[in-house]
């Protein structure tokens, strides 16, 4: 085994491990705390396929400021331990539960046995993963989806301010 | 000028098109009865005048070159099953379209007079353009489904307009609202509509085309003449003849037409849709011509048809009805030159009659108008001297449908017979020459009662009139028109050694020279003395029944009464128009009744149709209330749906791979 | 680069013009005239642009995007859905007291979304172009934010609609997993020959395809659709119900194109199928006992998308009607449709009040050109020659009989003839049913919303009349 599949099943493990704690547990704050864990292991995930720039921009934007203002809101608003969050063990979890098993279980199947193999990365993706290789791709090749999400980012800024600004009296 | 100027038949029916809109849409708005009736009047004006170019162009080609098909564009496709909206100009089309917009323009103008004062005078306008739309797509058409548009719109037409005092009584057989002899005229025509309809299913199987140069070349390659396939389409078709010209058995329902305004009795049912029977076997010679047991029934059934609708004229005292039968009795006429092969014929009678019977038409709506909406002429007399025009002008349009040379009827009547004699069915001739008298009989009888003799009607309540001049100036015009337009076929006995064409002949002759081909009828020019002793003997008879008319009705005389009473049952079959609206009622229409109330409805439809219906309804019903409950409206109940789906899918792709 | 400017121009023009007026809304008070006459300007050139590149058949940006053909005929007909929504939205804002403000460039970008996903020429954009439309069809949905409903609705949508797209995404990813592209050209050739993870590319297509069905409200990831369409404000609906429709199939025609090569053992076409026989079932049996007309609607819709979906069945079998199927029916569901909306929002009143189909009754006296228009329309959708639904259903169900699904054409026509009942109960309620009581005292006039009713009537009965014009254009465009 090399260096990179054991790293790997760390982390996968930990993204893993840090997810079903996100929502399980009932305290916000700690569900927040989990959330952050599961960013750095996604972060370390991308390190691992050579894509340093996107794992730092993970920690940064992510776990940096989103994060962050995630922690503000549950503060602001003092969401303690809220019972009313979580539902009864009803039929629908059951169902869901189910549903859920049965689908990884697909996915396993499919996956598993069948010879999917471990191959070593590409030339290019070696050099792709860094600041200036992104930036070169961004503004060439991928001019267009690039200027496309920004208006897809405007499109939800709009959404947002929309939705949470005060209704403003009959004009 | 030459091939653009043909291309421009779009216009010819795009401009009573717009006219009806305009008419139809803003007409209701508009106050001045000048505006609507001139907007009306100018789109069909309009064109006629284009018509007219577009005529000037064809008759400037050789007569190889007359037959043009312009198609507009793709009307509708599916699969190898195409369409097109196009129009073929030609010289029987574009002789019928002259008919129409020249005809039609004169009604238009005449109708501002006629209709002056009636609260639907701008629908009145809208209905007769939108009439005009149809017929001109139904005699442009290059194929059989357009035809049948226009076929199917010219009914709607004058059922909207047959109907168009829809909240008058009108006495009729087994009728009492104008809407009902509306009604009637369009079902009976609906079991005509359905025989085309069946014949172009099979043209369609048999040809794959429904083009009409196309159906009758394959038709006349294909098939040798007696063919039972071509029998039967030629039949059908003329079951749809029958209806759209009231032949026997269809044709009860004109009489009763006459329900309408008068200007619509002259444009639609004398002039120009009673005839488009005449056109649809005009247009499709060469495959009627395949078929002789199809073309001795369209004789057949024609002489029949003029016999008999001319004996009920003898004794009607509708002034209307009376032009009623003798258009069916003339149409019958046109259906017997059909049948012995001599298409030009029916074509040429086709437009003296559309002059002549238009002509009484709108004199019959003068008198009318004149003497307040009385149509009863045993209550008129003596209008002479009120109605100057209108008397001058039906007494040219009276001469004319009698067959009195040089009048146009003369020679387009002469014709038919001449070829119904010629091709040796001499009793069709003799049977001809009869209902010819009746006709000489009965419309001498209508004007000496009408305009001579004494006054009959009420003086202090009615006061005849002469009617505005935008009613007189058509009649002069179509006076006119009676009495020379039969020198457009002029018999060749009478040309003077050949010297004087027969235009109209020479002029169709392209159209039905395949037809012709498949008849091969020898040359009978040569024998001119038979020709001059028929044409004499028939002139004779129609100047018999003239002077029969005058001796009974110039002067009132209880000749007729006596006559009624010792033919008592003949007469009263006759006044009951061979009690064909009887038999159709108690054998037809009640047996239908009786059957569809008693067994279809009550049995069929209300147990075994709406219980298997109400069964399937039920478990539709529960299925649809099962699917409710699970609409239910929880966000997370409709993503556990949803993963339902995605497993499923997913265990079907997974399956096997 | 220019030319990829000069010919994505109808996509970065409105873009451009939307973000604009966004700007100019928000410098200038009371601009809502400025807006709308901006907005209906910038469709109509958009549509004008567009119908200037239809002639073009290439790829610009690096092949990121298609231009001109295919996208161009899709952007004419969200342009013309867009400019008859906002023209008969003015009318219906004022009444409900809704402001202008963001509405006209929320419109603006959600057609901006659409397009881009007809011009997609890569998994990545279309995934864009899916997300731009859906978020501006998440807070149009919310709009009437006094209303609990329309709230919920918005929610609603927003929850299962990310729900849908993290499906969406996967299929993205496991097909570029497959394939190593996002480009429709390469997964198209290499589709074609063995894969070297054939189950990664069977998974992710089913996930693309369950994404996708999402958008178009198939069965069964259609419940959203009635909930979130009768809680939307009226005029939104009937964009979303048309435009997001015809959006949907837009993306969802060339997927299934590429894919089908993969799918040697005809495992997509029945999915597709099944997807298409048991959506016009569920939609045209559920629409039976509603109460509530949107919801009729919406069910209507839900139906409408199955009977698409039959020309999906037939792309996927490789023939060419499928295409040509759609996109006239696409075409006349848009107009028949909207229209039916949009009466629906003349006749509302604030509350959400006259929505029932009880409501309807008798209105033949009190609107008789409304109750008209309104049996039109419904006449269209319920397939009854000779108005435009008619052709549509008949060019897609041959489409279906023609690639061997003589079943599917079977349930397509029994369900058709359930829908009738529900379409024509809403016209016997109209012309011979007495009004209840005489409820309704104001009466309000259509005012513009009118230009939107007579073009979509119009146009239902012309493409009805005349439905060879529409599909000699398609044929010009795309062969047959």
């Amino acid at each position: 085994m090399s260096t990179t599949v054991i790293l790997f099943t760390i982390l996968s493990i930990g993204a893993i491990a840090s997810g079903i704690s996100l929502v399980t547990r009932r305290n916000p704050v700690s569900a927040a705390m989990s959330l952050i864990v599961h960013f750095f292991m996604l972060a370390g995930l991308y390190l691992t396929l050579q894509a340093q720039f996107v794992a730092i921009i993970q920690i940064l934007v992510y776990a940096g400021a989103i994060m962050v203002l995630v922690i503000f809101v549950i503060m602001l608003l003092n969401l303690g331990k809220e019972e009313n969050l979580t539902e009864k063990f009803s039929m629908r979890t059951t169902l869901a539960l189910a549903l859920g098993g049965l689908f990884v279980v697909q996915f396993l199947t499919a996956f598993l046995g069948k010879k999917t193999g471990m191959n070593a990365l590409p030339e290019k993706s070696m050099s792709i993963g860094t600041t200036e290789g992104i930036g070169n791709v961004l503004f060439t090749q991928y001019l267009f989806p690039f200027e496309a999400i920004s208006l897809l980012l405007l499109a939800a800024i709009v959404g947002s301010i929309l939705l949470a600004k005060r209704k403003h009296e009959a004009s | 000028m030459n091939k653009s100027m043909i291309d421009l038949i779009y216009l010819v029916p795009l401009l009573p098109l717009i006219g009806f809109f305009i008419t139809g849409l803003f007409g209701k708005k508009q106050k001045s009865e000048a505006l609507i009736g001139g907007i009306a009047s100018a789109a069909v004006g309009g064109a006629f005048v284009v018509t007219a170019l577009i005529f000037m162009t064809l008759v400037g080609h050789g007569s190889e070159e007359r037959s043009h098909i312009v198609r507009l564009f793709t009307w509708m496709q599916a699969g190898s099953f195409t369409i097109d909206v196009s129009y073929q100009v030609d010289q029987l089309s574009i002789l019928y379209t002259l008919i129409i917009t020249g005809i039609g323009t004169l009604i238009h103008i005449y109708s501002i007079g006629y209709m002056h004062g009636d609260k639907s005078f701008p629908r009145f306008f809208a209905y007769l353009n939108l009439f005009i739309f149809m017929m001109l797509n139904l005699v442009l058409a290059s194929n059989f489904l357009l035809t049948f548009l226009g076929w199917e719109g010219v009914g709607l037409c004058s059922y909207l307009l047959i109907g168009f005092w829809y909240e008058r009584k009108f006495d009729g057989s087994f009728i009492v609202w104008t809407g009902d002899a509306a009604k009637k005229a369009f079902i009976v025509n609906r079991i005509g509509d359905f025989g085309v309809l069946v014949a172009m299913f099979l043209m369609y199987n048999q040809f794959h085309t429904l083009d009409y140069t196309a159906v009758n070349a394959q038709a006349a390659a294909g098939f040798q003449p007696g063919a039972t396939l071509i029998t039967t389409i030629t039949l059908l078709l003329f079951l749809g003849c029958t209806g759209k010209s009231a032949q026997i058995p269809l044709g009860v329902w004109l009489p009763d037409a006459m329900a309408g305004p008068t200007p619509v009795s002259a444009l639609i049912h004398a002039a120009t849709m009673v005839t488009a029977g005449i056109f649809l076997i005009a247009r499709n010679a060469t495959m009627f011509a395949l078929s002789p047991t199809t073309m001795a029934v369209v004789a057949g059934i024609g002489v029949a048809t003029a016999l008999t609708a001319a004996l009920v004229g003898l004794v009607q005292n509708d002034i209307k009805k009376v032009l009623a039968y003798s258009t069916v009795s003339q149409l019958g006429f046109m259906f017997i030159a059909l049948g012995v092969g001599a298409f030009t014929a029916g074509v040429f009678h086709v437009m003296t009659h559309a002059f002549f019977k238009a002509l009484l038409f709108l004199g019959s709506g003068s008198v009318i108008h004149g003497m307040h909406e009385e149509q009863d002429i045993q209550k008129m007399g003596g209008l002479k001297k009120y109605m100057p025009i209108t008397y001058k002008t039906f007494f040219i349009g009276t001469l004319a449908i009698a067959g009195i040379f040089p009048f146009a009827g003369f020679f387009s009547k002469d014709e038919i017979l001449w070829n119904a004699f010629s091709q040796g069915h001499w009793v069709l001739w003799a049977v001809a020459v009869i209902a010819a008298f009746c006709t000489a009989f009965y419309m001498f009888r209508l004007l000496y009662l009408t305009f001579g003799g004494k006054e009959r009607f009420d003086h202090h309540h009615i006061h005849p009139h002469e009617s505005p001049k935008t009613m007189t100036f058509p009649l002069i015009v179509l006076a006119f028109l009676s009495v020379v337009g039969g020198f457009l076929g002029i018999p060749y006995a009478l040309s003077i050694g050949g010297s004087i064409p027969n235009l109209l002949e020479h002029w169709l002759e392209p159209i039905f020279a395949p037809a012709m081909e498949i008849l091969r009828r020898p040359e009978v020019h040569e024998v001119h003395a038979i020709e001059y002793g028929l044409m004499a003997a028939s002139l004779m008879i129609a100047i018999l029944g003239i002077l029969l008319a005058r001796s009974y009705y110039k002067n009132a005389s209880d000749q007729p009464q006596a006559m009624a009473n010792r033919f008592s049952g003949i007469y009263k079959l006759l006044w009951r128009k061979w009690m064909l609206d009887e038999v159709y009622q108690y054998f037809i229409v009640d047996v239908f009744y009786t059957i569809s109330n008693g067994f279809l409805w009550k049995i069929f439809d209300v147990k075994i149709v709406d219980g298997v219906v109400n069964g399937t309804a039920r478990s539709i019903a529960s299925a649809s209330e099962l699917l409710r409950k699970i609409q239910s409206g929880i966000a997370q109940n409709y993503a556990i749906m949803m993963m339902v789906g995605i497993v499923a899918i997913l265990v079907w792709l997974g399956l096997g791979t | 680069m220019e030319q990829d400017f000069l010919l994505s121009a109808p996509i970065t023009f409105l873009s451009i013009m939307a973000t604009i007026l966004m700007v100019v809304d928000a410098l200038i008070k009371k601009s809502s005239k400025i807006t709308f006459t901006l907005s209906w300007l910038t469709l109509g050139i958009t549509g004008v642009l567009a119908a200037w590149t239809l002639k073009h058949n290439g790829t610009a940006f690096n092949g990121m995007i298609t231009v001109g053909s295919f996208g161009a005929f899709f952007d004419i007909l969200f342009c013309m859905g867009a400019l008859l929504t906002l023209i008969a939205a003015r009318p219906y804002m004022q009444r409900e007291n809704l402001e202008h403000d963001e509405f006209h460039s929320l419109i603006l970008f959600a057609v901006s979304g659409m397009m881009i996903m007809a011009h997609a020429n890569s998994l990545l954009i279309l995934f864009i172009g899916i997300e731009i439309m859906s978020v501006c069809f998440y807070i149009l949905s919310g709009y009437m934010r006094s209303s609990v409903r329309s709230v919920e609705a918005s929610l609603k949508y927003f929850l299962l609609g990310a729900f849908a797209t993290g499906f969406l995404v996967y299929g993205m990813a496991l097909i570029y997993g497959a394939t190593g592209s996002f480009d429709y050209n390469q997964i198209f050739m290499a589709a074609q020959h063995e894969l070297r993870f054939p189950s990664l590319m069977m998974i992710g297509i089913g996930l693309l395809l369950i994404g996708l069905s999402f958008k178009a409200a198939a069965f069964p990831f259609h419940q959203w659709a009635p909930d979130v369409y009768q809680g939307a404000p009226t005029v939104v609906t009937a964009f979303m119900s048309t435009a997001g429709k015809i959006a949907a199939f837009s993306a969802f025609m060339p997927i299934v194109a590429i894919v089908s090569p993969a799918d040697t053992e005809m495992k997509i076409q029945i999915i597709l199928a099944i997807i298409s026989a048991a959506t016009m079932l569920v939609g045209n049996i559920s629409a039976l006992t509603q109460t509530n007309i949107k919801r009729m609607l919406a069910y209507s819709s839900v139906a409408h998308a199955g009977y698409l979906m039959m020309g999906l069945v037939a792309i996927s079998a490789h023939h060419a009607r499928g295409v040509s199927g759609i996109l006239y029916y696409l075409s006349a569901y848009l107009f028949m449709q909207l229209g039916a909306f949009v009466i629906v929002s003349i006749l509302e009143r604030s509350g959400e009040k006259n929505l029932e189909i009880e409501d309807y009754a008798g209105l033949s006296k009190r609107h008789p050109v409304l109750a008209a228009l309104m049996t039109i329309f419904m006449l269209s959708l319920a397939g009854i020659p000779p108005f435009a639904g008619f052709f549509g259903k008949y060019y897609l169900f041959t489409a279906a009989i023609e690639s061997g699904y003589t079943w599917l054409t079977i349930i397509a026509v029994i369900s058709s003839i359930i829908s009738v009942y529900f379409y024509i109960g809403l016209i016997v309620k109209m012309y011979f049913t007495e009004p209840n009581e005489s409820g309704e005292s104001t009466q309000q006039l259509p005012g513009i919303a009118s230009i939107t009713l007579a073009v979509s009537a119009v146009a239902v009965v012309f493409l009805g009349l005349m439905p060879a014009g529409l599909l000699d254009v398609i044929k010009l465009l795309f062969g047959n």
